[in-house]
């Protein structure tokens, strides 16, 4: 294992892309989105390099999020899993464009604010402020005050929906959140 | 003299956007929002209540809501 480690190089724990960057590449099916999340967690904690994406349209089974990551670790991700007693439904490569998993953020620019749509939450900023003006989506029962908490604070002030939401809309919104402060970075 | 913003037919963020809109123009003291869905409401409530407006009245009509708002 030390040897195979070796070879693949940063401990195995992050696969370089393909040439056409997708032949590399297998989405994990999981029950329900529960599963999704802490599967995120326990993968991204272990240092391998995932995404939580959308399932592609051929794909009719689990929920809506999938994990994607790099192939060639699927016998280390499988054992991690294993190990936290959480194996998923279906491993799927992504041998086709019918299988590509789908992104899950929608971003639409209003000119002075920014939209970040991440699965079933959207969360609006003042581009020139970075004050987040609106939270809405969702309907899970945290979803106001996730909004109360964070809208009219800006991106530095504001708190982290993954410290103080308790459901997938809290999820969801932590990935906008994510995305949006990812492009007001950049 | 009061503005009166029509987001009927829109969902959020927009009403909000247009809210905000409205009050950084600086135009009036007084808007009503009309909104026809509930979470447009509570988002647009919400958002002037951040910009420091007060809810001064909430409309129900037959195709919606008026929401007026003044500043304080």
């Amino acid at each position: 294992m030390a040897l195979f480690d070796f070879l693949k190089g940063s401990k195995g724990k992050k696969a370089s892309p393909g040439p056409d960057g997708h032949c590399d590449r297998g989405i994990l099916l999981f029950e329900n989105t529960g599963e999704v999340i802490q599967a995120e967690t326990i993968l991204k904690r272990e240092g391998w390099t995932i995404r939580v994406m959308g399932p592609p349209p051929e794909v009719r089974q689990g929920c809506d999020l999938v994990i994607e990551f790099p192939l060639i670790e699927q016998l280390d991700i499988m054992r991690t899993l294993e190990a936290e007693k959480l194996p998923p439904l279906r491993i799927v490569p992504v041998t086709s464009p019918l299988l590509q998993p789908v992104d899950i953020f929608h971003v639409k620019d209003f000119g002075e604010y920014l939209m970040v749509r991440a699965a079933n939450m959207k969360l609006t900023i003042d581009k020139k402020t970075g004050v987040f003006v609106n939270i809405s989506g969702g309907g899970c029962p945290d979803v106001p005050f996730l909004a109360a908490s964070m809208v009219g604070r800006t991106i530095a002030d504001a708190p982290s929906p993954r410290d103080i939401g308790h459901t997938l809309c809290g999820y969801a919104l932590q990935l906008a959140y994510e995305e949006v402060k990812r492009r007001c970075s950049a | 003299m009061a503005i009166t913003v029509d987001a009927r037919g829109l969902s959020c963020p927009q009403p909000v956007l247009m809210t905000v809109t409205a009050i950084k123009s600086g135009g009036s003291d007084e808007i009503t929002i009309m909104v026809d869905n509930e979470t447009a409401k509570e988002n647009v409530c919400r958002a002037a209540v951040g910009k420091g407006w007060t809810v001064a009245n909430i409309r129900d009509e037959t195709d919606g809501c008026g929401i007026t708002i003044k500043k304080r």
